[in-house]
């Protein structure tokens, strides 16, 4: 980012920081927050996908065990109004609120805890294994007590109770037939969803909008302050702009927008526009190579690669922009585990011929060293002009590439599946962990045919593989961010990637909306504090 | 209805049978051929899936089975009409589509009836004014209004009637929230349907036009014509009472074959005005490889357009007293 861009940000940033504390002082009670994201949801629990929209809309309705605040994600009290960790880490005590009810009306008990962590998460959650993997048991010893017993000590286990990741569900909801036929995600919950949050389901109208109603029984006195919570189902983007521009949208979250309509709409007066609020999820994209042939299993031209391509006019041009260059495989953002003193990867297309050279692949017929071919993620627009660009910049150092286009199907297989590919673009996420996020990607173990989002590209290096099981068993603390900055600078040298941009989620909302960034997961907080003039 | 007509109707269901099962076994095939399944997407969507996590969804949705046992499955099941229940969004199929398929259909009705009542009387016009400015001026406008891309015209109709006018909205079928009953729901629908119906029928306008036109035209250079001149009737009446109905046949014929082709059409304007109609449901349905919802979407529609034939050929006998069904 060039230095006067980022005074402009950081301008804008004190702007609207100003703004927010000029006119939030007195929360107002009532009122309706209207947002707008697509696809629409197919379900209302993250247990059935974790998709975007319904993480969005289902965060609302259901509660994890505990709250977090601020952009490094602290744990505080929610449900669970303490918690003691013992000095092993092996045993996890909380205590739960006595006076909370399901939207039905029922008690919430340790009961439902332990069959939301132990059926629920570890059964049908993607993440539930590696979160509660290592939980042996789970002991209820009266209604409003649960204890983990763990087997070994996992360091993130207390940033997995979001509501997203680990969604607290009743089990009086679910008969004992579903549970042991396995037909949870085909229960009547998943549509009628019945939760503890701030908000409840009014009315799903298929195609067109979601009403939440404000809980009147809920747990935190005077919350929510909102009346309603209403997704509009857009399926334009351009038209979905126009709403926003309009008033008739309050808010569009995250990639509702197309980038250009972001940039066109975050410059009107009444509109706020924020990358803030996403830290806890820390996106993060790359060009996965695959590293079976030559000429891509040669270090020097994943280098030369990474060289020929400029990331920061990337970020201006292509995501008009949304996002800042890479630096390595965690985010900037993460104030827990990124290492500050990562450089900016170099753009320098000359010192990357000169490396394509020394690798043995001089230009030829054509002035052509290779050719490759490319896949990109079929998200949109951007991602095919980004493809484009990157083919543009590659021919420029001698490397001939032909884009390859398909669909989500067609793209998981071909990637994940059959491992028949040169390069791709992909989209990933860092999660509050790099044991999470991070490790999946890079582990040698998780080479493993037909696993999305795996390590396709085939790289395997014995001593990452020893780091990350080290930090995976260890509390956070120095020596541990001492193991993920080493990793990082493996990662950046060896480049099974190449590191491209950490795309900004961009939430733009009329200026009459507020509170709504509260921690590193806005969007898939609560809201149970966000009011509207 | 004579006899015979009765008779043709039930013959021509029975027809329909076949021909409707023949599509469905044909789009189980067609679809199987596309890389990855629903379980590839879901886990795909959540980020962070194992291998056997992906096995256990598509042992949950019956992809594990061979593929000839899937088919029987899905033929069994369908000579019963069960759609089956869709993988991504849990619910039987058949609710999904019957909660789309009224939109779907206000929308096609409302487009179609525009389309040919505009068609219509702009082709005569035209017709009757053979070569003069006033049928160049139509055919061109017909040749522009073609020549647009319907979801450009949906954006520009949005910016004209919702943004600077400010009289109409922008997209949606209800007012949100509003729960409107009766009459004021029906008139709540209409305000929402006037952007998109116009946008779907204007593009066959431009075809219903040029089709009256030339069958008009074809008309007028009938003997009938030239005998209802010399019985000194005036050029009104001509034209519509005994021109345009028989040159309507052509009409008829093609709204009975568009109707396919308009279900299509309508999935971007659909996509743009958000109506919560089947054509985005068929949209999402194939992207998210949900192969239950696909199949029942497209099985429902064959039926429709097979039947919607059958409508068009009864007409036929309406328009054209000669035509007799056997």
């Amino acid at each position: 980012m060039t230095s006067a861009r980022f005074l402009g940000l950081a301008m804008a940033a004190l702007l609207a920081g100003t703004a927010v504390t000029a006119l939030a002082d007195e929360p107002r009670r009532g009122g309706t927050l209207t947002y707008t994201y697509h696809p629409e949801p197919t379900a209302l629990s993250t247990v059935a996908t974790t998709a975007v929209p319904t993480a969005l809309i289902s965060t609302k309705i259901y509660e994890g065990l505990i709250e977090y605040e601020g952009a490094a994600m602290t744990p505080v009290p929610g449900l669970a109004e303490s918690w003691e960790i013992s000095d092993d880490q092996l045993t996890y005590t909380f205590k739960l609120r006595p006076d909370v009810v399901w939207h039905d009306g029922e008690p919430f008990t340790s009961e439902d805890v332990k069959f939301s962590i132990d059926v629920i998460a570890k059964g049908y959650h993607s993440r539930g294994r590696t979160y509660f993997g290592n939980v042996e048991e789970i002991e209820t010893p009266d209604e409003h007590t649960v204890i983990l017993h763990l087997s070994a000590p996992v360091p993130y286990l207390i940033r997995a109770f979001q509501a997203g990741e680990t969604p607290l569900l009743p089990r009086h909801a679910f008969s004992d037939e579903e549970i042991a036929e396995e037909r949870v995600r085909q229960a009547e919950i998943m549509q009628a969803p019945i939760g503890t949050g701030p908000f409840k389901l009014q009315e799903w109208n298929r195609g067109s909008y979601i009403i939440l109603e404000r809980n009147e029984d809920y747990w935190k006195e005077g919350k929510p302050y909102l009346d309603q919570v209403i997704l509009r189902v857009i399926p334009d983007g351009a038209a979905r702009a126009i709403a926003v521009e309009r008033g008739e949208v309050d808010l569009a979250p995250m990639t509702a927008l197309p980038p250009p309509e972001m940039q066109r709409l975050g410059g009107l007066p009444h509109l706020v526009s924020s990358q803030e609020g996403s830290e806890g999820l820390g996106p993060i994209m790359w060009l996965e190579v695959n590293l079976r042939e030559a000429p891509l299993s040669d270090k020097r031209v994943r280098q030369a690669i990474s060289m020929a391509i400029d990331r920061e006019r990337l970020v201006d041009v292509i995501w008009y922009g949304n996002g800042q260059p890479a630096r390595g495989p965690v985010v900037s953002g993460n104030p827990n585990h990124f290492d500050a003193s990562l450089e900016p990867f170099p753009y320098d297309p000359e010192a990357a011929e000169a490396l394509l050279d020394e690798a043995g692949y001089p230009r030829g017929d054509n002035d052509v060293r290779f050719t490759l071919t490319q896949n990109f993620l079929p998200y949109g627009e951007e991602w095919v002009r980004q493809a484009e660009y990157i083919r543009q910049q590659l021919r420029g150092i001698g490397i001939e590439v032909t884009n390859q286009s398909l669909d989500m199907g067609g793209w998981l297989q071909r990637i994940y599946t059959d491992w028949d590919y040169d390069f791709t673009s992909n989209f990933t996420h860092n999660y509050s962990d790099p044991t999470i996020g991070v490790q999946r990607a890079f582990i040698s173990t998780n080479i493993r045919q037909g696993a999305s989002f795996s390590n396709s590209m085939n790289y395997a290096n014995p001593h990452l593989d020893d780091l990350f099981h080290q930090a995976a068993a260890m509390p956070d603390g120095p020596e541990r961010k001492a193991i993920w900055d080493e990793v990082q600078q493996i990662l950046r040298e060896d480049l099974p990637v190449i590191f491209l941009i950490e795309i900004g989620y961009t939430h733009i909302w009329n200026e009459r909306v507020h509170g709504l960034i509260t921690n590193g997961i806005s969007m898939y907080s609560n809201w149970d504090s966000v009011w509207v003039e | 209805m004579s006899k015979a007509t009765l008779v043709f109707v039930l013959r021509r269901l029975l027809q329909v049978i076949p021909v409707v099962l023949a599509i469905a076994a044909f789009n189980f095939l067609l679809l199987k051929l596309a890389p990855g399944d629903a379980a590839d997407i879901i886990a795909g969507q959540m980020g962070h899936a194992t291998v056997e996590f992906t096995q256990q969804l598509r042992r949950e949705f019956g992809l594990d089975l061979p593929l000839w046992e899937q088919f029987l499955v899905y033929m069994t099941r369908l000579l019963v009409f069960d759609l089956g229940v869709s993988h991504l969004q849990g619910l039987p199929v058949i609710d999904l589509i019957l909660a789309r398929l009224p939109a779907t259909l206000i929308l096609m009705i409302t487009a179609i009836f525009i389309a040919v009542l505009v068609g219509i009387v702009l082709g005569v016009a035209a017709a009757r004014r053979q070569g003069t400015l006033a049928d160049n001026l139509i055919s061109t406008l017909a040749l522009v209004v073609y020549a647009i891309p319907a979801f450009w015209l949906g954006l520009m109709l949005i910016v004209l009637f919702s943004i600077q006018l400010d009289i109409l909205p922008s997209g949606g079928m209800v007012s949100i929230g509003a729960g409107h009953t009766g009459l004021a729901h029906v008139l709540d629908v209409a305000w929402h349907l006037v952007l998109p119906a116009v946008t779907l029928g204007l593009f066959y306008v431009a075809v219903y036009t040029r089709l009256m036109r030339a069958s008009m035209l074809e008309v007028y250079g009938l003997d009938f014509i030239a005998t209802a001149r010399a019985k000194g009737l005036s050029e009104g009446k001509i034209a519509w009472t005994h021109a345009a109905r028989n040159a309507l046949l052509p009409v008829a014929t093609l709204c009975g074959v568009q109707l396919g082709h308009l279900l299509g059409g309508s999935i971007l304007v659909e996509t743009v005005f958000g109506w919560p109609g089947l054509g985005r449901l068929v949209f999402d349905a194939l992207l998210q490889r949900d192969l239950n919802l696909l199949l029942g979407i497209l099985f429902v529609s064959s039926v429709v357009v097979v039947i919607a034939n059958l409508v068009v050929d009864l007409l036929y006998g309406l328009l054209d007293p000669r035509i007799v069904h056997k």
